[in-house]
């Protein structure tokens, strides 16, 4: 009987064992995406041509016969570019997900990985990391460029043995990894390239130079804290006198990161794709 | 096996979807129809987890689609709008998903020819056509070998050598034990492809049935009759229940009885026939009819209310 029953229908079919989802599956999709289109390309060398074209344009024409004011005043010279980069970094993070969604892509990924999440964090790891290679790379090498400028003058340059100095160059790579994880993650949270361009400039970038120009004086107390000022004291060759430690500038680039990709989890795991 | 559950869909006061239940069966076609705005992309949507449902379940092979260990082999989707970065060429579109799952680079080249896009593989995306992009989604339903295909409007945009070859995609994947579930607006489109059918409007479910009992129950059956003498058995046809129409002179079309009445009425009065023949209703007919009450968007102008 019921093998008369199941000769009515084919015979039920079983799906490839071998293909499974997995974190490492993950990453390696987020980087041929990341690496799959053309605007990655484009961006990343904006990027490196300003970091350090900007910063051997500007070491250039540092006037040779004023001193500079010390070890930190050289790296501001060289590292103006890296400042600009971390822009073009940080639009690109945005992009990466803001990108998906736009196009309507972000329906084949999360079908792909329902539990959604994974992807967010396998973006975040590999967009990073690529911008922690790069960066760390550009970083030293606009470092060596540029001192090598200032040598050639009465200036002198700065050597990475001096105080201090090695620390900030990390704290610069440190940065740009920073920035460009924050703008990925308000890319999840808002969905839409304007508007996350917009938020990330305007209020990343700008509002905290601007508060700084109000009349009350707990805006000035808290803009330190803001999400775009956390990072500055780990630029300084010498951060004593800066508003936050070295350790509360980590600790607090840590708690901007954790909430915005808190908020950005909770709500890529509840709204509709 | 895809089981839909009480499901209701909800966009904030708009209910796309409300109340549905069926069961979609492996080993044969099923087409799910309905007007525009119907509610079927959105039922397709919740089935792989994309939409969230109000409240109800749909679930694949008794789970819900986010606990499948490798998704990409229990459903392939194609979904109704583009689903592909413009700027990333199909090669990479495929070769990024099928890395989520370890699928290797050979089934990647292996659905580009299956679906025919070899020679713009390495093309950017932006740039396909309709159909191309169409063939593309379908390329991405079939990446991971699934056992459970869902389609939105996969005819969409596909030349008529491409409907055929779909039609026949289809019917043997189902053939092979799959569950295949395809939307569309067209009837008779899917009358030439599935084998069951589940009918929607306005989110709710109007029919649950086969294709065979679906035409015959639906549609009303129309004898058409050519004869010289058309006039007088237009007089003797009268009666309750019954309308004749004549679309042209010496052709009657009479609905509400059935040919052998019409033959033996000419017969009883000796009148002459040329052609007597039974219209059986058309898929179009029967689906207006059952979801007349269900049309949102309806033209307004007459020319396109038949
Ligand atoms: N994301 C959304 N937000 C708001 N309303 C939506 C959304 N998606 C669908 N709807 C609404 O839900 C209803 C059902 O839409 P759906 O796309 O599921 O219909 P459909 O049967 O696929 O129609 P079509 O045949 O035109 O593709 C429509 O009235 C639509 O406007
Ligand atoms: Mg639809």
């Amino acid at each position: 009987m019921t093998a008369a029953v199941m000769t009515d229908r084919p015979a039920a079919y079983t799906p490839p064992v071998h293909y499974k989802l997995s974190a490492a599956g993950l990453l390696r999709s987020e980087w041929t995406k990341l690496w799959s289109l053309r605007s990655t390309w484009i961006v990343l060398l904006c990027a490196v041509v300003f970091s350090a074209g900007l910063g051997a344009l500007i070491a250039s024409s540092v006037p040779s016969d004023q001193a500079l004011g010390g070890a930190g005043a050289a790296l501001d010279f060289s590292m103006a570019g890296i400042a600009l980069a971390s822009v073009f970094v940080a639009v690109l993070g945005i992009l990466t997900v803001t990108g998906e969604y736009s196009t309507g892509s972000i329906r084949s990924t999360m079908s792909a990985a329902p539990k959604r999440v994974p992807v967010l964090w396998a973006k975040a790891a590999v967009y990073g990391a690529v911008v922690a290679v790069l960066f760390g790379v550009m970083v030293f090498l606009t470092f060596f460029m540029t001192q090598a400028i200032f040598s050639g003058t009465d200036l002198g340059g700065v050597s990475l043995a001096d105080e201090g100095v090695l620390r900030a160059l990390l704290g610069y790579a440190a940065m740009i990894v920073y920035l460009a994880l924050l703008a990925l993650g308000i890319g999840s949270i808002l969905r839409n390239s304007a508007g996350s361009i917009g938020f990330y400039i305007g209020v990343i970038m700008i509002l905290p130079q601007l508060a700084t120009l109000l009349p009350w004086n707990w805006v000035a107390e808290v803009t330190p804290y803001a999400p775009g000022n956390v990072p500055n004291t780990l630029l300084l060759v010498d951060p004593t006198g800066a508003n936050l430690s070295v350790g509360e500038s980590w600790l607090w680039m840590g708690i901007w990161l954790v909430v915005t990709y808190g908020l950005a989890g909770v709500l890529l795991k509840r709204r509709d794709v | 096996m895809i089981e839909i559950e009480h499901l209701t869909k909800r966009y904030g006061k708009k209910t796309a979807v409300d109340d549905l239940t069926f069961t979609v069966k492996p080993g044969v076609v099923t087409g799910f129809l309905g007007p525009n705005g119907a509610g079927k992309s959105t039922t397709m949507r919740a089935i792989v987890g994309l939409d969230a449902p109000t409240s109800g379940l749909a679930r694949v092979n008794g789970r819900h689609y986010s606990e499948f260990r490798s998704p990409l082999t229990e459903v392939g989707a194609l979904l109704e709008a583009k689903s592909v970065h413009a700027g990333r060429s199909a090669y990479k579109h495929l070769l990024a998903l099928a890395r989520t799952h370890g699928i290797p680079k050979r089934r990647v080249t292996e659905v580009i020819d299956l679906v025919g896009l070899h020679e713009v593989a390495g093309k950017r995306v932006g740039g396909f056509s309709l159909g191309m992009g169409q063939r593309l989604g379908i390329a991405v339903a079939l990446l991971g070998d699934p056992a459970v295909l869902i389609l939105d409007e996969p005819v969409n945009g596909l030349d008529p050598d491409g409907v055929k070859w779909i039609r026949l995609l289809l019917k043997g994947l189902a053939a092979e034990g799959r569950t295949v579930f395809l939307s569309s607006h067209l009837m008779s489109e899917l009358a030439q492809t599935a084998e069951h059918l589940v009918v929607i409007g306005q989110g709710r479910l109007l029919a649950d049935t086969t294709v065979d009992a679906f035409v015959s129950g639906n549609g009303q059956a129309r004898v058409r009759v050519v004869s010289p003498d058309a006039a007088r058995l237009a007089e003797s046809l009268a009666g309750p229940g019954i309308s004749v129409a004549s679309p042209e002179r010496g052709v009657l079309e009479v609905t509400g009885t059935e040919a052998a009445v019409v033959g033996q009425t000419a017969a009883a009065h000796g009148l002459v026939l040329h052609e007597l023949r039974t219209d059986r209703g058309s898929l179009e007919d029967a689906f207006m009819q059952l979801t007349a009450d269900a049309v949102e968007y309806r033209q307004t102008s007459e020319g396109a209310n038949r």
